[in-house]
């Protein structure tokens, strides 16, 4: 079986199919993006970055 | 003599837009007019209707070449036609937001996604009304994401002359939250809810503040093209904000850049409400489906964040569901003060800001992928 990239259809059944999609695909990529946020905290183990030493550096 | 000095006269008046001036004319002057009052005397965005509202009249008034191809509120407009202004938008945002409380909480992003049903519910009934598209119910719903320059994006994508009823209803919906948001807050929350105190957010590092961008543009980039212009420029104008070692570039994009570019956007919105083409029935559905657009997003974000509380320990308020509709920070400051109305102790206004930034993108996410099911690139 061939899966072709489509278009929603401009009708009322395709703004039901696009709304769920989009609003599925929006929680989906927004979780993912919040648990990439919680990794964040790691890189504190890399060392330390200090306003004044960026201040300092221009 | 008198002849000549008659025809003269009428040659002179020809000249002029005197005679060409329409009760639609009139209608929209006194339009422009009101959007004036509002942000003189009732102060909603005084830094966007004046401009709207001057170069609307302007718009209405017959006899200049101002709005036609080749003049220069045309060249305005032209900035939004090339999907240029927007962005610059975003750049300036980038640099005078923080995203610390994002990232300090991100359980708190899903709010973000969760307050845009309302995008959904105008898409599906503009397409019921059997008067609109989908690329135009797209673009009158994406009004629900209370994001101006998401909504000028991606209506120039979608349904372009739609421009002028999308950009004013998302102005203006935005400006008059305040009064939108809190019936449809208490409504759905008990007095117990609504007093409900935050725990303290953890600090977030300097590291983190310029890791972040990068992060969030490689991401966007990667899974949503469509939108990666907005949300490249926005973790630009961040970048520059959070290395503290570009300041002036950063408070030139902040407040010099972002002054200039908020001028031409007025100019060139305003100057699309001529008449004939904004004095229509649709305009009516467009402005009450975006209404809709924005009760159904706070709705959503607030059962949302209800939601949210079935599975946790530690509950949170269901003020901050309201907050993920975006439009920073009008809407964090709307959740602060309905909870602090229930308890003058509780201040929720940095745990708002949270699902509020989180809003932004949840407006851009589900921007890039309407574009992307549309086919539009």
């Amino acid at each position: 079986m061939e899966i072709v990239p489509m278009t929603v259809p401009d009708t009322l059944e395709g703004a039901y199919v696009l709304s769920v999609v989009d609003f599925f695909l929006s929680i989906v990529i927004i979780w993912a993006i919040s648990l990439v946020l919680y990794l964040l905290p790691y890189l504190n183990k890399l060392g330390d970055v200090t306003d004044e030493s960026l201040k300092g550096g221009h | 003599m008198i002849e000549q000095f008659l025809g003269l006269l009428l040659a002179l008046v020809d000249q002029t837009g005197l005679m060409s001036i329409t009760p639609g004319n009139l209608l929209m002057i006194v339009v422009g007019g009101v959007l004036i009052y509002l942000a003189l005397a009732k102060k909603y965005e005084p830094f966007l209707l004046i401009g709207i509202g001057f170069s609307c009249i302007v718009a209405n008034v017959p006899g200049s070449d101002l709005t036609a191809p080749g003049g220069l509120f045309h060249y305005a407009y032209s900035g939004l036609e090339k999907v240029i202004i927007p962005p610059l938008i975003f750049l300036g945002v980038g640099a005078m937001v923080d995203f610390g409380p994002m990232i300090a909480r991100p359980s708190l992003m899903i709010l973000g996604a969760a307050a845009h049903a309302g995008i959904f519910i105008a898409i599906i009934l503009a397409k019921a009304t059997g008067m609109f598209t989908i690329a135009e119910a797209g673009a009158i719903g994406i009004i629900g994401g209370a994001d101006g320059p998401m909504a000028i994006f991606v209506t120039m994508k979608l349904a372009p002359h739609l421009l002028p009823q999308v950009a004013v209803a998302a102005y203006s919906y935005m400006a008059l939250m305040p009064l939108i948001q809190p019936p449809v807050m208490k409504l759905l929350t008990t007095k117990a809810e609504r007093s409900i105190e935050m725990t303290q957010i953890r600090h977030v590092t300097r590291l983190e503040k310029i890791v972040f961008p990068f992060v969030i543009a490689i991401i966007v980039n990667l899974l949503l093209p469509p939108v990666a212009p907005l949300i490249t420029m926005l973790m630009l104008g961040n970048l520059l904000r959070e290395v503290l070692m570009v300041e002036r570039l950063a408070k030139t994009v902040a407040n010099d850049l972002m002054n200039v570019i908020t001028i031409i956007l007025t100019v060139a919105v305003g100057s699309t409400m001529a008449a004939e083409t904004f004095l229509t029935f649709k305009t009516l559905l467009i402005l009450g489906l975006g209404l809709i657009a924005f009760i159904g997003g706070t709705a959503s974000g607030v059962i949302g964040a209800k939601m949210m509380n079935w599975f946790l320990k530690d509950k949170i308020n269901p003020l901050l569901g309201s907050a993920g509709i975006a439009s920073v920070p009008i809407a964090a400051r709307v959740a602060h003060v309905v909870a602090l109305k229930e308890n003058p102790y509780n201040f929720i206004i940095m745990h708002a800001m949270g699902p509020n930034l989180a809003g932004v993108f949840g407006t851009a996410i589900s921007g890039g992928i309407m574009l992307a099911l549309l086919g539009v690139k």
